[in-house]
């Protein structure tokens, strides 16, 4: 068995009170795992994936992210340990260029300069972009947007990747670049979407999530082929797999 | 491409002027802001009718322009919202004060209107310096100066965050004055019944996206005392720049450089 990276029990969470958004969920994922979390609007997808960095504070149950819990005290040490990509690129980048926007995390982290450069290099490389280093981020299409998300997330090298609907709003090829690219990845990945065809390409496991509990969990070949489950909890089966 | 997203879009031209390579991009942050501060604090020291002073004191932006790769008529144009409105003060001066203070060539000349070419000279001056200071310095290595300066984190943080902001407002002020325009086709600006709700809705969504901003620099390891860019030390070029315009700028304070010209011919 790998080694745990993330144990969740018993995590609840409610934006008002008496609405629920998680209810009591218990989950591990593992070292190496792929997991695609899914569920329609509104399901707590995001909600979850905010907890496991204490963007929404405080839950109740807990949280261990590699033994460490998820606390205020403990959210700097986490956060070196996560890198978390927003859905909407905007807001992951803000500085002038790619590479320096890359360059952020490590430059807080109060790395020196040369090992910065050889981070913004390795992270750049690791997506396809290393043309786009110098390019003002204003001028960078969807698709570059995201990768360079990405790459801003790699260069604190993470051991754990959270994304939050990667494939939104982007075309076909920026969509199957980015499928590379995740696939190429060895770090925990868990991914929310209800791009079933993209989980169904980039996951080993998935979490199906409605009404703020968990559904049902396991290889993307049961789940994502079980047409009943995943109408039932407003899913539709992939575009791939269903008869045209 | 609407006014606002020009705008938006004159950030980041400017950010991108900052990033160059030049010599005055490579100077030190830290003495340009010093020289920057100090030409605006000599700048408004002279007194309202010191006009041909004040005047002396354009050969720092002409030098900067001239050897700094920049072109001065950009520079205008990225002004030309401001300088108007720098030039209105002191408008009414030659209203109020009618009383000669000099003759030119047999024209005289009230206090009221040199009081006016004062001021407006001073305000362009000002503009044009602080101009000079953000086209060849990026926000975060000026932020470093001012932390290289003891100046607490938490300003030079909110210093960096408005600058961050003023774009994400412009942005979504972008965005939804085009979903409003393609619904009011032919309509010249924004209707007077929608401007408090665009208003309202415009700083709800601008602090939903600077939240997310600020969570996304959060995340990724920034503090208020986060080094925002390495600031390196001092070289000898960055001190010979600093002392060589302090210098040229308190004399210029001191002596009236046109005004003694001036007089070499009388």
């Amino acid at each position: 068995m790998s080694h745990i990276h993330i144990d969740i029990s018993g995590l609840s969470f409610e934006y008002e009170k008496g609405h629920p958004v998680l209810d009591s969920i218990s989950v591990s994922f593992h070292e190496h795992d792929s997991v695609g979390i899914i569920g329609a609007n509104a399901a707590g997808k995001s909600t979850f994936l905010k907890l496991l960095v204490g963007l929404e504070m405080p839950p109740q149950g807990s949280i261990r992210i590699e033994e460490i819990p998820v606390e205020k005290n403990t959210l700097s040490k986490i956060r070196e340990k996560i890198g978390y990509v927003f859905q909407d690129s905007d807001t992951q980048l803000f500085m002038t260029t790619v590479q320096d926007d890359v360059a952020f995390a490590p430059r807080n982290y109060g790395l020196p300069e040369d090992e910065v450069a050889r981070r913004v290099a390795r992270a750049l490389d690791l997506v396809h972009i290393p043309h786009l280093a110098g390019k003002p981020i204003y001028k960078l299409s969807g698709g570059e947007k995201k990768l360079a998300s990405i790459a801003t997330i790699l260069s604190m090298t993470p051991d754990i990747i959270l994304m939050d609907e990667p494939s939104a709003a982007l075309d076909p090829k920026n969509r199957r670049s980015l499928i590379h690219v995740l696939n190429e990845f060895d770090h925990l990945r868990i991914i929310t979407s209800h791009d079933l065809d993209f989980i169904w390409d980039t996951c080993s496991r998935v979490v199906l999530i409605d009404a703020g509990r968990i559904i049902a969990d396991g290889i993307p070949d049961v789940i994502l082929r079980d047409e009943t489950l995943l109408t039932a909890h407003g899913l539709e089966l992939p575009l791939s797999l269903s008869e045209r | 491409m609407s006014r606002i997203g020009n705008a938006a879009r004159n950030i980041g031209k400017l950010d991108e002027l900052a990033r160059r390579d030049t010599w005055l991009n490579r100077i030190h942050p830290l003495p340009k802001l010093l020289v920057t501060v100090l030409y605006l604090v000599l700048v408004v020291s002279f007194s309202p009718r010191q006009l041909t002073g004040v005047l002396g004191m354009a050969i720092y932006p002409f030098i900067l322009f001239e050897f700094g790769d920049l072109s001065f008529t950009s520079a205008l144009y990225r002004m030309r919202i401001i300088l108007p409105v720098v030039c209105l003060v002191g408008v009414l001066n030659p209203i109020f004060d009618r009383e000669p203070a000099l003759t030119i060539f047999g024209v005289t000349v009230t206090g009221g209107v040199l009081t006016m070419l004062s001021l407006m000279v001073k305000g362009v001056l000002t503009v044009l310096a602080t101009y000079l200071l953000i086209a060849t310095t990026t926000v975060e290595s000026v932020c470093g100066a001012l932390r290289m300066l003891h100046i607490p984190g938490i300003l030079v943080t909110e210093f960096l965050l408005i600058c961050r902001y003023v774009s994400v407002l412009l942005s979504e002020a972008d965005r939804m004055w085009q979903a409003y325009s393609m619904r009011a086709p032919g309509q010249r600006g924004v209707a007077a019944g929608a401007w408090g709700s665009m208003i309202g809705r415009l700083l709800l969504r601008s602090m939903d996206r600077a939240k997310a901003l600020y969570q996304s620099m959060c995340l990724r390891g920034f503090r208020e005392n986060s080094t925002l860019l390495p600031v390196k030390g001092l070289e000898s070029k960055d001190l010979f720049y600093f002392a060589s315009f302090t210098t040229t700028l308190i004399l210029l304070r001191i002596f009236p450089v046109l005004e003694l010209i001036g007089r070499l011919f009388v």
